[in-house]
């Protein structure tokens, strides 16, 4: 069955792939997700920024659930 | 019957009016069991910056998110201090230099609780809403905003 993800990205991430969204395959976890971004924008590896998965703020070894909304959030710089 | 709260919009399109603010504090003449308003508002400031002088800021948002967690943050201060009322506001889209882009209000019986709440608030939405905040600059040059 296929399993996409949804990935939005804010910010100068945004700003930097030229796109504030985009589909790919379920890479599982943060650490395969990362590795599959910098191979596709190589230009993301020395920007600081974190990842939510379905709005909350993911840690490492969180599993990424079939068909999740993965953020790419640069630091805040709200108010 | 106790009030259920729910999330509700924090977001403005553009500036945030002083005539806005003086409404919100008059909304309040009614709710005579408070003692005490405290107030922070967030002023766009004309930053020189390398490439040009900040003459405006485009605010973005990961919208949902960010109104889960100011849900989250609100519920958190009402259970940590004895207040009566909070607002928050924050734009979204282009502010200029001098405009608001963010008002906080809290009001309680007596002063400290307001303020001190107030000021956590401010803290907390500025380290945990993901809002992001583009400098634009009067050479047409922009600068992503960071927050000290």
């Amino acid at each position: 069955m296929e399993n996409q993800i949804s990935v939005k990205a804010f910010g100068l991430v945004a700003e930097k792939i030229g796109m504030n969204d985009f589909q790919m395959d379920n890479p599982g976890n943060p650490a395969r997700f990362k590795q599959q971004l910098f191979e596709r924008f190589p230009e993301l590896k020395p920007l600081k920024f974190t990842l939510a998965i379905n709005k909350k703020l993911a840690a490492e070894q969180t599993e990424i659930p079939q068909g999740a909304e993965v953020a790419l959030l640069p630091p805040f710089s709200g108010g | 019957m106790d009030k259920v709260r729910k999330p509700k919009n924090i977001f403005i399109e553009g500036a945030i009016s002083p005539e806005k603010i003086a409404q919100s504090i008059a909304n309040h003449s009614s709710k005579t069991e408070i003692g005490g308003h405290s107030i922070f508002l967030g002023q766009v400031r004309a930053d020189q910056k390398e490439n040009g002088a900040v003459i405006g800021i485009e605010y973005s948002a990961y919208a949902e998110m960010a109104l889960e967690k100011a849900f989250e943050i609100r519920e958190a201060i009402f259970e940590k201090y004895p207040l009566t009322c909070m607002h928050i506001y924050h734009s979204l889209g282009e502010v200029k230099t001098g405009e608001l882009c963010l008002f906080v209000f809290t009001s309680s019986k007596h002063r400290k609780a307001a303020m001190d709440a107030c000021e956590e608030l401010v803290e907390r939405i500025k380290a945990e809403l993901p809002v992001w905040g583009k400098e634009i600059l009067d050479s047409d040059e922009h600068v992503w905003k960071v927050n000290t």
